[in-house]
């Protein structure tokens, strides 16, 4: 019988009774196959993986992390409860010691769901990571987090979430936005004016190859974790970089991912995209759960992989070293924030946000403190085609005795001003979460 | 008549059942040197006194399979196996000859990269230099595409006496339990198959013309004749016939508790609503995970001969056994000596209980009633936490659609059912600990016999349908035939249904069509690129464990 090194924690969810609607690829069957894969294999046989089930988060859960417009219910289904309380468990049995690693392989995906909620966008309504992050935060009281995002598509949902927070650094490994979904992620996207270099995007050129890929883990997202010392690595793991994708351009491989994830050495990975259902997921999802187990792995390929065919450019290769000097200077000298505007003591921006997938448009206003001694009080005024003019407000993590402060006066004067059909009040500093 | 013989690894228990009353039963050390004696003689002695032409039938239970596995009694197998991509195939060595085959079939069935026969046809010569005579063969993902299983099969031909194929011993997907199945039905076969000519012989000499049948590990059962070909059904049938006693004897409808408390271990299960629950994938056997389904029944380490033992101040029992109770003639104190001396029971030499206990706390600087009282209660927990732990896992089972995760409902056990040489003896601590009514069958004593005589016959089929392949495929029976693109899952049920059916006639298994459920049922839509190109349908079908009336 096999052992695995690593006590290894799968919560396996695949909403075989859920659609976004029957031919989307977000749909009932998409991860039949990489179950059959993993039966097959007989990966719960292996001594040390375990099969958990997935816990349901709770309104508490979606409240502590997202402005959901005009509640969570409305812009969740049960799946989505599931899916993030899958992230929750993956969470729960690595922080209580019961595993060394979990992954979560559930769906819907998240990572595209930004701080504030109106509807579905790029198949995301809320952010199972961030979901996750924020429940690990609060009941472990974690302070450094790094998430490492290989989905293809750029995470600027999680980057959304993040932007302003220092001590969670959001690194995002994806084709570059000129080419695909969302469209951003460029380079000089490096976190808020509190925050420089706690976000970071390495855009890869179509076509970008294992070689490609692993060359930015080794030279680029392994330094700069180094650098950072976290104390937990969160992946999200999409699996849409590879070769057989039907809606992006990248030549990633099942070996590649096992090796990414080998070389990333994550304590929790949750599913995101990938919608290869049957030439991808299948061994990407073997080669994931292998490498975090501690399992050999190589000799798990796809049926039709061609090296030759799948070599990557010279011309690429350069192009991705060009990329790893620019993304490390960005890191260690990040310059100042050019589109910062100050208005008192707040960094404001200003936001438009198109829901893809329910055709909703939403214009914000956001403004964050810049406080010197936690990631400040922050406050989103927003709109959309499908709600009236709305607030959040969010005392955060870790937040000083005057953001909390400033955060219920903001609260209390939103309330008296009448202005808005709802306000959402996240209160980390007293665990309060308040819709009105 | 209806005539039920277990044989265990410590006794042989026959009964003969006629009109829901026992109407004879037997009961003697089994002789694991010659276990055909040991049935032999049951046979007859239970059989003496009646007219052996109105027997029935006959369901057998025994552990010939599982000694000749244990003892290391098999025969040599070549095992020739394709994994394709995946796990290392060669973490499932079993035997000296074992050999991969390059070459796939991938999780849709198709068949990507045919089996290198310079690679077969250097295996099966080695295999024949070595006289070798059986073997098993399994590749990946055979159940959704069994041509190259069968492809060897036509390679080894005349080399081989017996062959195994991986997708005729089940329908599920598990490529590593499959080449253990495989191997142990090989393993075990010819020995089986003297056992069962054995058998009839010694039936013949006893002038019983009847229905025989074995039992297996999921409670049910199958007949000799089709066990010959499916050996390694017949492995760890002894917990199931156990479970099935108590089902014959207590009319249990509620979620309960089933132990069984012998002189080494007790076994647990779980019934909910009243049904056994069964193995998600199959037994472990030998440490070898297989697909032979089987009923969930864990074994731990306490039981009436385990030892008691003090260590610093603390009283530990088991699961060390050595030797019988001092009531007995057993060298050191036992649970049944504890029992013995607070007066809970009454067996064999009281006396000699108590001078063990009042020595053992004497040595170990207690009073004898603390140590007495401490080993119960260890022994009472031990029992305790391992039914939660094991209610616990099965109560936390995944499931994989939204619905399964809303409405699902946890087992909550109302009742303990009791049985085993010394139930007495705990009845009343188990009730304090579990805080539940505590029932003792009356005839608890050969429940595993009863179980063995009442238990009725299983069968499982599991059909794939493929609307884009056109394929519709039930492994386990050989089944491939043609479907039309509009092909329903409601076909399917109906389909899975009417083969297994037809399949129970052809093999002489008797049931009842209100016995045969849906277990699973699931229809996918496939899609490639925004068109949709078929169905994905997959139906599980069984004949569900049960036993034929019961015990008034």
């Amino acid at each position: 019988m096999i052992k695995a090194k690593n006590r290894m924690g799968l919560i396996f969810f695949p909403a075989y009774d859920w659609a976004i609607d029957p031919s989307h690829p977000e749909r009932e069957e998409r991860l039949l196959y990489t179950q059959d894969q993993l039966w097959e294999e007989g990966i719960f046989d292996i001594e040390g993986i375990h099969e958990f089930k997935p816990d349901i988060a709770t309104e508490e859960d979606v409240m502590r992390t997202h402005f959901c417009f005009p509640d969570v219910r409305t812009v969740t289904t049960e799946s989505h409860m599931i899916s993030a309380g899958g992230a929750i468990k993956a969470a729960r049995i690595v922080m209580d010691g019961e595993v060394d690693k979990a992954f979560a392989l559930v769906r819907p995906p998240g990572h595209h769901a930004m701080k504030s909620v109106h509807g579905n966008r790029g198949f995301c309504n809320i952010n199972n990571e961030a979901i996750m992050v924020e429940y690990i935060r609060e009941k472990y009281g974690t302070k450094k987090i790094a998430i490492v995002d290989t989905d293809c598509h750029h995470g600027d949902g999680t980057q959304d979430v993040y932007w302003h927070d220092p001590n969670i650094l959001y690194i995002s490994i994806h084709q570059d936005g000129r080419t695909l979904y969302p469209g951003s992620g460029h380079v000089p996207e490096l976190g808020g004016p509190c925050a420089r270099g706690k976000t970071i995007n390495i855009p890869l050129p179509p076509a970008t190859s294992d070689e490609g890929f692993l060359y930015a883990i080794d030279n680029i997202v392994l330094p700069i974790l180094a650098d950072f010392k976290p104390e937990l690595i969160i992946n999200s793991a999409g699996q849409d970089n590879h070769y057989t994708d039907p809606i992006t351009n990248m030549n990633f491989s099942a070996q590649g991912y096992a090796i990414l994830n080998e070389k990333l050495n994550p304590d929790i990975a949750v599913l995101e995209g990938g919608y290869s259902i049957q030439g991808a997921l299948p061994y990407v999802n073997l080669g994931i759960v292998l490498a975090m187990a501690g399992v050999d792995y190589s000799m798990v390929r796809e049926p039709d992989y061609n090296y030759e065919a799948l070599r990557q450019d010279r011309n690429i290769s350069g192009y991705i070293e060009k990329v790893a000097d620019a993304v490390l200077d960005a890191y260690r000298n990040p310059p100042k924030d050019k589109n910062a505007v100050k208005y008192g003591d707040y960094n404001v921006r200003k936001k438009q946000i198109y829901y893809d997938t329910d055709g909703i448009r939403e214009s914000q206003i956001e403004s964050v403190m810049a406080c010197k001694k936690c990631p400040g009080v922050l406050h989103i005024e927003s709109s959309s085609s499908a709600n009236p003019l709305s607030f959040g407000i969010e005392i955060p993590f870790g937040a000083c005795r005057s953001c909390r402060d400033e955060g219920l006066r903001v609260f209390r004067d939103a309330k008296d001003s009448r202005k808005y059909r709802t306000i959402h009040f996240i209160n980390r500093f007293d665990k309060e979460y308040i819709r009105v | 008549m209806y005539l039920g013989l277990d044989v265990g690894g410590t006794h042989t228990d026959a009964v003969l059942i006629d009109n829901n009353k026992i109407v004879a039963s037997f009961k003697a050390p089994t002789d694991h040197k010659n276990l055909l004696t040991s049935i032999n003689r049951a046979l007859a002695e239970v059989t003496k006194s009646v007219d052996r032409s109105a027997i029935k039938r006959i369901n057998l239970s025994t552990t010939l399979s599982t000694n000749a596995i244990v003892e290391n009694k098999t025969e040599k197998v070549g095992v020739i196996i394709s994994g394709g991509p995946g796990i290392d195939p060669e973490s499932f060595r079993l035997g000296d000859f074992f050999y991969v085959i390059p070459g796939s079939i991938d999780h849709r069935g198709t068949l990507i990269k045919d089996l290198e026969s310079a690679g077969v046809k250097a295996a099966l010569e080695e295999c024949a230099g070595k006289n070798v005579r059986v073997y098993s063969l399994v590749t990946k993902f055979s159940t959704r595409n069994p041509g190259e299983e069968e492809y060897l099969a036509e390679k080894v031909g005349d080399q081989a006496d017996f062959v195994s194929l991986g997708h005729r011993l089940s329908g599920q997907l598990n490529f590593p339990r499959r080449v253990g199945t495989a191997y142990f039905n090989s393993a075990v076969w010819r020995l089986y198959n003297q056992f069962c000519d054995a058998i009839n012989e010694s039936l013949k000499e006893l002038g019983i013309d009847t229905q025989v049948n074995v039992l297996k590990a999921d409670g049910g059962t199958m007949p000799l004749s089709l066990s010959r070909e499916l050996p390694v059904e017949t492995i760890l049938s002894g917990p199931a016939a156990s479970i099935m006693g108590i089902i014959s004897l207590c009319d249990i409808t509620d979620d309960s508790i089933i132990l069984d408390i012998g002189g080494t271990t007790t076994d647990i299960a779980i019934f909910a609503s009243g049904a056994p629950l069964v193995e998600r994938q199959g037994i472990s056997f030998a440490s070898v995970p297989t697909l032979v389904r089987s009923l969930l029944a864990r074994s731990i380490g306490i039981g009436g001969d385990s030892r008691i033992s003090v260590q610093s101040g603390k009283v530990t029992v088991g699961p060390m056994r050595e030797g019988p109770s001092m009531a007995e003639g057993g060298p050191v104190i036992t649970l049944v000596d504890a029992l013995n001396y607070n007066g809970t029971i009454s067996y064999g030499n009281t006396a000699a209980s108590k001078k063990g206990v009042d020595e053992a706390a004497k040595k170990a600087g207690m009073k004898a009633d603390v140590l007495v009282k401490a080993s119960i209660e260890f022994a009472v927990g031990f029992i305790t936490d391992q039914v939660n732990a094991m209610l616990a896992e099965i109560n936390d089972k995944p499931v994989y659609t939204i619905h399964e995760m809303l409405e699902n409902r946890a087992i909550v056990p109302e009742k303990v059912y009791l049985m085993g040489g010394p139930a007495q003896g705990f009845a009343r601590y188990l009730h304090a600990s579990f805080n539940k009514e505590v029932i003792i069958p009356r005839e608890y004593a050969v429940a595993n016999a009863i179980g063995a005589a009442l238990a009725k016959p299983t069968f499982q089929v599991e059909l794939f349908a493929d609307t884009s392949k056109g394929q519709l495929i039930i492994p386990n029976l050989n089944i491939r035939e043609k479907v039309a693109g509009d092909y329903t899952v409601e076909q399917a049920e109906d389909e899975a249904r009417s083969y297994l059916v037809d399949y129970c006639k052809r093999m002489g298994i008797q049931s009842s069509v209100k016995d045969i459920e849906i277990i699973e049922s699931s229809s996918f839509k496939m899609v490639q690129g925004y068109f949709s190109t078929g169905r994905d349908i997959r139906v599980k079908c069984q004949i569900k464990p049960g036993v034929e009336g019961g015990i008034a």
